[in-house]
């Protein structure tokens, strides 16, 4: 018996209406259309899959569903068969969407039952927390997941998965169970640890068991044929597939997530020069977090691609050989030189440079001055004693703007964090070539920039490379690590799996590597 | 996050940068015409100036550490022991001025670079490690006072140090201005500045351009200790030795610095802004002083200008910069401690040197 039955039959009338049916949903940002006429279906009591690749429109869908975008009209979404206000966020909370994020919002510091109580409230007495009543309730939360956890111990003591479990609980536990209709979990396992993704799965199906739908939102196969009874595949906005999980083999969701871009082979690779001379940096077996044993070299005049999906290791990889992050093992050099681990400014006297993914906590000092930020890390030859030579500097960096085409183009002394995303990336792209580094470890960096923006940044990528320099770019979209590279590294689970270049360096291919296509005897 | 070219150069009023100096020219001309033979006298003019050159000096000593992040909450208590130390070693053990003033500022650099250890090394917030370190120095000077206050030393050049006349003024002002420009010129004209600011504004991100986090914090709060030093040996000779003097001196001191720092380069903890908000207060102070004869008008003062200080720079930073910045904090949520963001001027006293997560 499926779930799906267990529910008609619990309910005794007949077929539930569907707990999320969209009908011909578009989104448009300007002239770009981020979702197209999408109809999708999730029926009670059970769980639909939705895959995509980045940029696919997965998340455009999600916050249309919350209320955080208004979508073209024409379009509709109906929850429980009641019809959604597209657009109000309320209206989707009021008729029974709880949604997961993969930033779970829990507060470490606090247990797990004042964690769960947030949002569905304190039972009091006398205007005092009932402690005793609170505990039974969280109790009831967490059996109904199938979660043995403790209501007083603290979230930050709690395994990843857990973690999540809890998000679940509270997410659900705000209204009586009945009063959910769909839950919308966004890439739950992305960082979890391969061992608590069955735990994590289990909680999954006791919520559709309760007769919630869920719509699943992940970048694992496997998670899928695992866990969903229904799978759909969105690829530019449009939804390509809905079907079965059963009805399909790993290989042929692979190939609808891609699509056909089979034979397709990178132009820009083929434009570069050959790469010759020995290897300017050497990665030898590097640790650090999830990362495990990573070897790879890079020659000067070679720009090497790094991909991967979220918990992979890629976003720990550049930061570990820079030294942003620690290291358990393994060795980095530069040249001759053997970097120290933890120690940034060592790694940039001897060349290396790290434009960090997160640019506003990690990039830059959005306090100072784009000008401050551009000379930062080489101010000695600003220095004349007794002071530095300010008029040389803002020379310098309008120098720098014009270059990189900076807008606003004047506004040296403007503070960095007054720039637009894009701009603030040339900025600090441009206070790493002003340093003339031998490599550059690029982490993300076209992640939220206008096109005009990574146009710019890719033609100095490329022409720094030709200068001499060796690039290592490290991105989630693939389009720009085909089109950039000479080669591609592809991280899964922690571990380099496969390097593309030449003819196998195609989107299709680091997509199907990253992911995992081969079926896998488990 | 937005995509459309958002930064403006700052339309250079006058207003915002130099609002100070407009409020002093203001307090003068009302006291003027209100008292004017109390208030615009010469008389006042060195006063004011003297009396407030050591708060002055506690002032900057408080700027050097903020401007990388870190609260020095032991400048106070730093200031009573350098004073109480310099006057027992000459009148207690008679030493002769200078090695008495060298072992002075020589200890004092301990108790800095001490607050650096514990704030840099063991990580504790520097909140916490220097109200800590504030308690520990209070009980070294009892110990070193044997909690009697000891008798002024009596030789000519010790009073000579700060109460010689320069121009009318005493020469303790000129010190505290040497002391200004020395400051200025390293946190405005050389890399030095740079480092420190950047620490102050982003520690994460100035610590992955190469910058030092946690030798710059260390060396700025190892500077505030030693200007104490200096600050305590000038009020001892100034006006004799204090047992609670530095205690007084330290919201002053918080109020000028976060004040300071809406003037002149708004946003940015700065020297010549301190020194303006500092004597803006002292005057406005002396004037009502003049007027009603109360004494509770400094503390009252003090207190409404820190406030009004941190809350104005708290809402300039949100105008200046809405929605992106609270993504921001959003997303780096999880970096910080206990984290007392002052208004975006810095203060992240927790997320101090080379946070490696």
């Amino acid at each position: 018996m499926t779930p799906r039955e267990v529910v008609e039959r619990a309910n005794g009338a007949g077929p539930l209406p569907p707990s999320l049916l969209v009908r011909g949903l578009s989104k448009s940002f300007g002239p770009t259309r981020a979702l197209a006429d999408v109809d999708l279906r999730v029926d009670a009591g059970t769980v639909h899959a939705l895959l995509g690749e980045n940029g696919s429109g997965k998340s455009t869908l999600i916050k249309t569903l919350s209320g955080y975008h208004h979508p073209d009209p024409g379009g509709s979404v109906e929850v429980g068969g009641q019809p959604l206000q597209v657009g109000v966020a309320s209206s989707a909370y009021n008729l029974g969407c709880r949604f997961v994020h993969q930033d779970l919002g829990l507060v470490d510091t606090c247990s797990v039952a004042d964690n769960v109580a947030l949002t569905a409230g304190f039972p009091t007495r006398c205007g005092a927390v009932h402690r005793k009543t609170l505990r039974r309730r969280t109790d009831e939360a967490l059996q109904r997941l199938g979660l043995a956890l403790d209501p007083d111990a603290l979230v930050g003591g709690l395994a990843a998965a857990e973690r999540t479990g809890v998000a679940v609980a509270r997410a659900l536990a705000d209204a009586d169970v009945t009063g959910v209709r769909l839950l919308v979990l966004d890439e739950p396992t992305a960082t979890l640890p391969d061992t608590e993704v069955k735990q994590l799965l289990a909680v999954v199906r006791a919520v559709a068991a309760s007769g919630v739908g869920v719509l699943y939102v992940t970048h694992h196969l496997d998670e899928v044929f695992e866990v969903a009874e229904d799978v759909s595949v969105l690829r530019d906005g449009r939804k390509v597939v809905t079907t079965k999980a059963g009805a399909l083999t790993r290989r042929e969701l692979v190939e609808h997530l891609v699509g056909g871009e089979l034979q397709e082979v990178s132009a820009a690779s083929d434009s570069l020069s050959a790469v010759h001379g020995a290897p300017v940096l050497h990665v030898q077996g590097l640790s650090a977090g999830p990362l495990v044993t990573a070897n790879f070299t890079v020659r000067p005049g070679e720009v090497v691609g790094v991909a991967g999906l979220t918990g992979s290791g890629r976003e720990t990889l550049l930061p570990a050989i820079f030294g942003a992050v620690p290291r358990s093992s393994g060795r980095v050099q530069v040249g001759d030189e053997s970097l120290a681990p933890g120690r940034p400014d060592r790694a940039i006297a001897a060349g290396l440079t790290l434009l960090p993914a997160d640019r506003v906590r990690l990039g830059g000092v959005m306090s100072m001055s784009a000008r401050e930020n551009l000379t930062l890390p080489a101010l000695r030859a600003l220095w004349r004693a007794p002071r530095l030579r300010r008029r040389l500097e803002v020379a310098q960096t309008r120098t720098w703007f014009e270059r990189l085409d900076v807008r606003p183009p004047g506004a040296v002394d403007a503070p960095l964090g007054s720039f637009s995303g894009g701009n603030q990336q040339k900025v600090l792209f441009g206070k790493w070539l002003r340093c003339a580094p031998r490599v550059l470890l690029l982490d993300e960096p076209t992640q939220g920039v206008d096109i005009g923006a990574k146009a710019e940044i890719h033609r100095q990528i490329l022409s720094a490379v030709e200068a001499g320099a060796a690039a290592v770019v490290s991105s989630s979209d693939y389009d720009e690590l085909v089109a950039l590279c000479h080669r591609v590294l592809v991280l899964r689970d922690g571990r380099l799996v496969a390097e593309l270049s030449n003819g196998a360096l195609t989107v299709a291919e680091v997509a199907r590597e990253a992911l995992g296509s081969e079926d896998r005897a488990a | 996050m937005s995509t459309s070219p958002t930064a403006r150069p700052r339309p250079s009023l006058g207003f915002d940068r130099f609002s100070g100096l407009y409020l002093w020219a203001l307090i003068v001309i009302v006291f003027g015409i209100w008292v004017p033979d109390l208030f615009l006298t010469t008389g006042t003019l060195h006063s004011v100036a003297a009396q407030q050159a050591i708060a002055a000096i506690v002032a900057l000593a408080v700027l050097v550490p903020l401007a990388t992040g870190a609260y020095d909450l032991s400048v106070g208590a730093t200031v009573n022991l350098a004073a109480i130390i310099v006057t027992v070693l000459q009148s207690d053990k008679g030493w002769s001025m200078w090695p008495a003033i060298a072992v002075t500022v020589a200890t004092c650099f301990v108790i800095g670079a001490v607050n650096g250890f514990v704030v840099v090394v063991l990580r504790v917030n520097s909140f916490i490690a220097t109200l800590g370190a504030a308690s520990i120095i209070t009980a070294l000077q009892s110990i070193v006072s044997g909690q009697t206050q000891p008798l002024p030393p009596t030789s000519r050049a010790w009073s000579d140090l700060t109460q010689r006349e320069v121009f009318g003024f005493q020469i303790v002002v000129l010190y505290m201005l040497v002391v200004a420009v020395l400051l200025w010129w390293v946190l405005s004209q050389t890399p030095v500045g740079r480092y420190i600011y950047a620490v102050g504004g982003n520690a994460e991100a100035a610590r992955l351009a190469g910058v030092r986090t946690g030798t710059w914090t260390w060396i700025s709060l190892t500077t505030s200790a030693m200007l104490c030093g200096v600050a305590g040996v000038l009020y001892a000779s100034l006006s004799g030795p204090s047992l609670t003097f530095g205690g007084a001196l330290l919201l002053p001191a918080f109020a000028a610095v976060f004040l300071g720092s809406t003037q002149l380069h708004p946003g940015r903890f700065n020297v010549w802004g301190t020194l303006i908000a500092l004597y803006v207060l002292a005057t406005g102070i002396k004037g009502l002083q003049l007027v009603t004869g109360v004494q509770w008008l400094a503390d009252l003062f003090n207190g409404v200008a820190v406030i009004t200080a941190v809350a104005f720079a708290v809402w300039r930073q949100r105008k200046a910069r809405p929605r992106r910045d609270a993504a921001a904090s959003q997303r780096s949520k999880g970096t910080g401690s206990a984290e007392m963001d002052v208004g975006g001027v810095t203060p992240a006293s927790g997320q101090q040197p080379a946070a490696v997560r």
